[in-house]
């Protein structure tokens, strides 16, 4: 996994040119599938930058190497029945980010076993980013269709999405931070704005978790953190995540959230 | 985590003053029992170890005064009154400070203690003569490598009267606070000095108007974080000084879960550990005086400030229920048995 991750923190840093997933790994190893699964979304995160700003990966479709890839680990690895809820966000982010970043060529896009409670079905017609569900409870998590649940100010997300409401900080920021693999531009804009909404407390997540030192943790957060609107300046958010980098010693996946946030800002400070 | 906190940044919920009434007597009572751990040694100004001796009996006074001044019920004031009584009568009436002087001219710790009785008119002439002479030098102007302790140093010399060294905003300007450092890089000494920057700031949350604006937002959006943090260390005066600080903002936000959490840390006879667990069956007297004086203080210290914010802000008021506060007995049950330990001057 270390060497995914590094092989993709590397293409962030450097624009992604020739960024290519299967490159980095043997496509019959399952470690390196299962590599896929954890690291969800960013395996794609290059790919984002194409749409972010210019650049990215030359363009690769679902048919390609990298699309056939990631529907090898997303069949080798399906969430089950009883899988974490991050293991079913994993999940349904990376399916959702194979849609948004590797264009369809009008085939039936992948054809990996659907998960039990909830896997994105791509032949399904919705616009990907309002068939997503984070909710934190296996009776919660809704089927694929599931209407735009992490708008808060919609009735129908309501129960699934109580969390992005409710959640104390310190489990809000947690959460947040299993998630920062789907902070990326365009894949979970309902998340990314019921997150938007706390983010005085997400701020305090990545104090906590600075303190803990918690490395992993921090960077995700502040991986939402640059996104958010209104970020208090006294947070030192830059200089916090340039911190966590450095004191993380060099865990290529502390090192992939930092740079994602680096490539892929938005919002403002105050 | 398994903590009930709330949201955070929403509405901050009423206070419980059945819970902090219970703290704040419940810890006074334990104070008021271990007079004979505060009462000064003989060889105070020679060989006796300050850190055993001065500092607990002037954390006494400095504490027990404010408690005095601001607590809502007249039986905590009264019995914080007593206290503050015996700490100066430990002074000889001010007759330690003449001597301390004389024993460190430059050192700031006997025109800090000082100063905590000559605030309310308990002054002695001849430490008085001493101070005027050492705090006109130059050398007491020389900066000294803590800002937060010349903080301190500038609200005794206001106390006393004497012309401040030093311009207390450029001070401020240097220290953890006015710095406004990065919340997520304190360590536990800066923790320390931010709410003492407060502290002395607001001479000890008497006057909570002398924090500006921009370092009371700066406080309120982070102490949520510290307190949580701290708490999970275990490191209960701090967070007693976190709950204290947050007493001191507008409005004074009331952590519900983190003043729960403080509670439940007391141990035997309402004292509060300084750290981790209560000391043990096998303690002495001794071993708990020094293992929980600062942090009871701290907790008698942060419940009344704590109280007197609701009257000040006109919020809070008694929660529907408080299991903490009945299941020990608290309110005015805890006041009564307080008055009835206290003995007739």
């Amino acid at each position: 996994m270390a060497d995914v991750a590094n092989g993709v923190a590397l293409a962030l840093d450097g624009g992604g040119g020739s960024y290519a997933l299967s490159a980095l790994l043997a496509q019959d190893d399952r470690v390196a599938l299962a590599a896929i699964r954890v690291l969800g979304a960013d395996v794609l995160a290059p790919y984002a930058l194409g749409r972010a700003a210019g650049g990215g990966p030359d363009g690769q479709s679902a048919g390609g190497p990298d699309g056939q890839l990631v529907r090898r680990a997303l069949a080798a690895y399906p969430p089950g029945a009883d899988a974490s809820d991050v293991s079913r966000w994993s999940y349904q982010g990376l399916a959702e980010a194979t849609r948004a970043f590797l264009p369809d060529e009008g085939t039936s896009g992948y054809s990996g076993t659907e998960p039990a409670g909830g896997g994105a079905n791509p032949a399904d017609g919705q616009p990907y980013a309002d068939r997503f569900s984070y909710s934190l409870s296996p009776e919660n998590a809704g089927p694929a269709g599931s209407p735009n649940p992490a708008n808060p100010a919609s009735p129908a997300g309501s129960a699934a999405d109580a969390w992005l409401r409710d959640a104390p900080w310190p489990k809000l920021s947690h959460r947040a931070s299993q998630l920062a693999a789907l902070a990326l531009p365009g894949l979970a804009p309902a998340l990314a704005a019921g997150l938007a909404a706390r983010t005085e407390d997400l701020a305090r997540g990545f104090v906590r978790a600075v303190r803990r030192r918690d490395w992993l943790q921090a960077a995700g957060v502040g991986r939402w953190l640059v996104r958010a609107p209104d970020v208090p300046d006294s947070l030192g958010l830059e200089a916090g995540m340039v911190y966590v980098r450095r004191m993380s010693g060099g865990d290529p996946r502390v090192a992939l959230h930092a740079l994602a946030a680096r490539r892929f800002p938005g919002g403002g400070s105050r | 985590m398994s903590r009930g906190r709330s949201a955070g940044s929403r509405a901050a919920p009423p206070a419980d003053t059945a819970l902090l009434d219970d703290v704040a007597a419940g810890a006074l009572r334990w104070l008021d029992a271990m007079r004979p751990h505060f009462r000064l040694p003989a060889d105070v100004t020679t060989d006796a170890d300050p850190n055993l001796t001065l500092k607990p009996l002037g954390e006494l006074a400095e504490l027990a005064q404010v408690i005095h001044t601001l607590h809502p019920l007249a039986p905590l004031r009264d019995a914080a009154a007593e206290l503050f009584a015996f700490a100066w009568k430990e002074t000889r009436d001010g007759e330690l400070f003449a001597e301390l002087v004389r024993g460190e001219p430059v050192a700031t710790y006997p025109v800090e203690l000082y100063g905590v009785f000559a605030r309310v008119g308990l002054r002695h002439p001849g430490a008085e003569e001493l101070i005027e002479a050492t705090t006109a030098l130059r050398r007491w102007r020389v900066a000294r490598e803590d800002h937060t302790r010349t903080l301190g140093v500038l609200n005794a010399e206001l106390r006393i009267g004497l012309p401040p060294h030093a311009d207390a905003a450029d001070v401020l300007a240097h220290t953890g606070l006015g710095m406004r450092s990065e919340p997520w890089a304190l360590d536990r000494k800066a923790a320390y000095g931010i709410t003492h920057d407060v502290f002395h700031l607001t001479d000890w949350g008497r006057a909570p108007g002398r924090l500006p604006d921009r370092l009371a937002d700066y406080l309120r959006l982070w102490l949520p974080a510290w307190t949580v943090s701290w708490a999970e260390e275990r490191l209960w005066d701090l967070v007693g000084e976190f709950l204290a600080v947050a007493a001191c903002l507008p409005g004074a936000p009331y952590d519900a879960a983190g003043w729960a959490e403080f509670a439940a840390a007391r141990g035997a006879g309402d004292a509060v550990p300084e750290s981790g667990e209560p000391p043990g069956p096998d303690a002495t007297p001794g071993e708990r005086f020094t293992a929980c004086y600062h942090s009871t203080l701290v907790a008698a210290f942060a419940a009344t400030l704590a109280r007197a914010a609701v009257g000040r802000s006109g919020a809070g008021g008694p929660a529907p229920t408080s299991i903490a506060g009945a299941a020990r007995g608290g309110g005015p049950a805890a006041m009564t048995t307080l008055t009835g330990s206290e003995k007739s001057p």
